[in-house]
């Protein structure tokens, strides 16, 4: 298999004067070239943390990683050639400049002759449908333009290996499905090209991934393909039970007998609970306690198995819970 | 894997960087206001100290050619040294450290960039103070005080690299420092007085900043009278080595700081 | 809650907001050093230029005191006045906060004031510092007990009313600009020129002169200097007594605090009107 990105017992700890944080815990990872491969944790798991070792801006405090083949730590000039990195919520570069001012400023970073520079902004702004902001500035851009803008910068000088970091986080559906497009209309053109993308959304990490690795606490928990990770749940029954607002009934829920895992999010103003059952009789359980909690029941769904389920199943809570704790 | 040489990307980095300082200069014409009155109001209240002296000519001569350096001084600590501090704030310092150029070159860049800004500024100062209190100059000191111009502000800006790397290290602590030094610089170059006044110590002191020996060696060219510090050709030697010397310490610290800085997580906003 | 134990409140935190930004965000001894060692340089910047020129002699006593006491009460102007109208842009540009301050229950002339004063604690050190090294040093004739601190204590709260106010104007002004960096230190550096701060105001050409002769600051630097070196102080006005100066210092405190309000409200009005408040800037 030809490896794009690879690391071994690759640990991280932010040191500051009161408190040591441990941000990597001995990550193992491997990225076969030509995949779309995403990182999913909720936020604080140590994604960002990963993506900075990779793309030679942090050091790690132990362990090895290589991408394209390069020892970040030290043979990080070539690498730098190689990838380029966009991230989520990115405010960076000059209001005052123009976008395809702002997209050649960054392209001669690279060393890029101006016309074809130029000549691929054009193309690229074309393609994200970002011709007419071409002359526009920067400081006048909606969040959704500015973080395609952000993605063009990453494309322009054409990187063997694409970090994404939370590329779509804080935009809405429509700009969120421009920037997933392009990422994948990038990567058909040419199967060498690889994408690491890390991102707390499910939905985003099963609908453009072709493996995920799910971290959480600066640790790996499972990494496969979407379907192999939603295979750990398929012999549960999946059940969304929606309550009216109480209190806490969660842990409850847990000690019922045949409740291999339960989280909690709160949706319209209801509180939606993911149960996961190992078999049917655990229902009427759940329902009891439903019952002796007073809350009321406004819906009741069998669904198929999520990657939000696998995480559940993997670290015993949700995602929302795992932020909070 | 081939890639544009080391050279092409430090000049054409020095280029793109300089191009938004340039951009930002003519679209938003509001530093003229700023960058000329300011520096100007604070040249005019030191000649007015020394009008309420009655001081002979010269003396004002020597704070308007004190004003002029300044704007260079000013343009290396608040448009280079510091400006790491501000990028990293901005998101930035990680697009331009993980790009395959030298920060050096993005020193370089934002320096040249500033330096049309300074050079208005300079210019205004020597101007409108010069005909506004009668200011003459030597002329035909004029071309070899050019000469050392161009030698002082070649040593400032290696300087500046050398700070901007400390700066990088140290962060808001640099910035309020540098802050904090203002008026201490000036009084160390000399930018109000001949260097000659603060003495021995003082003045070899002040002379670690390429500032006070080029701007004696010029005011010694341009303004006859000028109380000699040391010999013109040391004062010019001296820069030069200067040159030298701040070149390569920027060198050194700049690779010596970023390793530090990505082992130290100071080059990125961080979220885990 | 009252509203004054709201305004109260509003003003504390405003205070110490203020502290915070201009303190201990970073290390004491930068801080010491920012406040200290900027205007003891600047007089000695003064010194030396005046020694230059006088060669030195035994009867420059007067004329350096002049000189020290100037440039170290006039802290209270780079704090007040620069720092407070630059904190607003700040507020507004780079913490983003202003919209929220803005629309809290606590008055915005409160906040003001708050984050004013606490810029103005800050150059009480480094005031007192810069008079007792350099009275020390050079040998001022400075003597402790023989200050008229009444005099002194009168003078410094009508002047320090007066560049509150306009401080609080020029910044709510600033809010026009969409970059207003360096506007605070400019303003700082005009009132520098036509305060009698480090020169008598009459060198200034005639036009200046008047100009200066119409702002509170001139007769502050005045009763400062005659509350300190009594009779041995290098007058400006020597025709006037120390009433008369404080009379004036009084009179025009009140016109530029009426100025200074009249100007606020209207740059407030038309922030408000033009959605400056949270205007995204360039910061």
């Amino acid at each position: 298999m030809d490896i794009a990105v690879e690391t071994r017992a690759l640990r991280r700890v932010y040191r500051s004067r009161n408190q040591e944080v441990v941000a990597l815990d001995g990550v193992d990872l491997r990225v076969a070239r030509g995949q779309r491969y995403g990182v999913l944790g909720p936020n604080g798991a140590g994604k960002t943390t990963m993506i900075k070792i990779l793309v030679t801006l942090l050091l790690p405090s132990s362990g090895e990683a290589r991408v394209d083949g390069l020892d970040v730590v030290h043979q990080f000039r070539e690498l730098r050639h190689r990838i380029a990195m966009v991230s989520g919520g990115e405010n960076v570069g000059f209001g005052m400049l123009k976008v395809k001012e702002q997209l050649w400023m960054f392209s001669q970073f690279y060393g890029m002759p101006s016309a074809p520079s130029k000549r691929r902004i054009g193309e690229l702004l074309e393609r994200l449908g970002l011709s007419e902001a071409a002359d526009r500035r920067v400081s006048a851009l909606s969040s959704g333009m500015r973080q395609k803008m952000n993605l063009i910068r990453g494309l322009i000088t054409n990187p063997r290996i694409l970090f994404l970091d939370e590329p779509t986080v804080a935009l809405d559906v429509g700009a969120a499905r421009d920037v997933r497009d392009e990422v994948r209309r990038w990567m058909a053109e040419d199967p060498t090209r690889t994408v690491i993308l890390t991102t707390h959304y499910m939905m985003e990490a099963d609908e453009l991934c072709d493996r995920v690795a799910i971290v959480n606490r600066g640790r790996i928990v499972a990494e496969g393909t979407p379907a192999e990770l939603k295979q750990r749940v398929q012999q549960n029954a999946i059940v969304d039970l929606q309550l009216s607002p109480g209190g806490r009934l969660l842990d409850a829920l847990r000690a019922v007998e045949g409740v291999a895992a339960a989280s909690v999010t709160e949706q319209d103003g209801l509180d939606r609970f993911s149960l996961q059952l190992s078999n049917d009789a655990a229902l009427g359980g759940v329902m009891r306690v439903v019952e002796g909690s007073g809350r009321q029941i406004r819906g009741v769904q069998k669904r198929e198995p999520t990657l939000e389920d696998a995480f559940v199943k993997l670290v015993g809570r949700g995602m929302a819970e795992e932020e909070q704790a | 894997m081939s890639h544009p040489s080391a050279m092409r990307i430090f000049l054409k980095t020095i280029v793109a960087r300089a191009y938004p300082r340039f951009v930002a200069a003519y679209r938003n014409r509001a530093w003229l206001i700023t960058e000329t009155l300011l520096p100007l109001v604070g040249t005019i209240a030191m000649i007015y100290v020394y009008r309420a002296l009655h001081a002979p000519a010269r003396f004002l001569g020597f704070v308007v050619l004190g004003g002029v350096l300044l704007a260079f001084w000013q343009n290396v600590i608040w448009a280079m040294a510091t400006q790491f501090f501000w990028d990293r704030g901005a998101g930035n310092l990680e697009l331009f450290a993980m790009a395959p150029t030298s920060l050096a070159a993005i020193l370089l860049g934002m320096a040249l960039g500033g330096a049309y800004v300074s050079l208005t500024r300079a210019a205004t100062i020597l101007l409108v103070a010069s005909v506004l209190f009668g200011v003459s100059y030597s002329l035909s000191g004029l071309l070899p005080a050019l000469g050392v111009f161009v030698l002082t502000i070649s040593a400032l800006y290696c300087l500046g690299m050398l700070l901007a790397s400390l700066f990088l290290f140290y962060q808001r602590e640099a910035w309020q420092l540098a802050d904090a030094m203002q008026e201490p610089i000036y009084f160390l170059s000399g930018f109000y007085f001949p260097v000659r006044s603060l003495g021995a110590v003082v003045g070899g002191v002040g002379s670690l900043i390429p500032l006070t020996l080029g701007l004696d060696a010029i005011r010694q060219l341009i303004l006859p009278g000028t109380p000699q510090f040391i010999p013109l050709s040391v004062e010019v030697l001296a820069v030069v080595a200067q040159i030298i010397a701040y070149a390569a310490l920027s060198q050194i610290s700049l690779r010596y700081l970023e390793r530090q800085a990505r082992q130290d997580a100071r080059l990125i906003l961080r979220s885990t | 809650m009252s509203t004054a134990i709201r305004q109260w409140r509003g003003f504390k935190a405003a205070t110490r907001l203020g502290w915070q930004i201009s303190s201990n965000w970073t290390q004491p001894l930068v801080f010491v050093l920012y406040s200290v060692l900027r205007p003891l340089s600047a007089a000695f910047i003064l010194v030396v230029m005046y020694r230059v020129i006088s060669g030195g002699g035994a009867n420059t006593a007067a004329y350096l005191a002049f000189l020290v006491s100037g440039v170290a009460f006039w802290s209270f102007v780079q704090y007040g006045f620069a720092g407070l109208s630059n904190g607003i842009a700040e507020d507004r540009g780079e913490y983003k906060m202003l919209k929220y301050v803005y629309t809290s229950p606590a008055h915005f002339y409160v906040y003001l004031l708050g984050r004013g004063l606490a810029q103005l604690a800050s150059a009480v050190a480094s005031a007192l510092i810069v008079l007792i090294v350099a009275t020390i040093a050079l040998g001022l004739p400075i003597n402790p007990l023989h200050i008229n601190y009444p005099l002194l204590l009168a003078a410094s709260s009508l002047a320090l009313l007066a560049v509150i106010g306009l401080a609080m104007a020029f910044g709510v002004l600033l809010l026009q600009a969409r970059d207003a960096h360096g506007y605070g230190e400019l303003g700082s550096g005009v009132l520098y020129v036509i305060s009698g701060a480090i020169f008598p105001i009459s060198v200034l050409p005639g036009i200046l002169a008047t100009i200066a002769s119409l702002s509170p600051l001139v007769y502050w630097m005045e009763s400062i200097r005659r509350s300190l070196l009594g009779s041995q102080a290098i007058r400006m006005f020597p025709s006037l007594s120390d009433g008369d100066v404080l009379l004036r210092l009084l009179v025009t405190t009140a016109a530029t605090l009426i100025l200074a309000h009249l100007v606020f409200s209207w740059a407030d009005r038309t922030a408000r009107q033009k959605g400056l408040i949270d205007m995204e800037t360039n910061w």
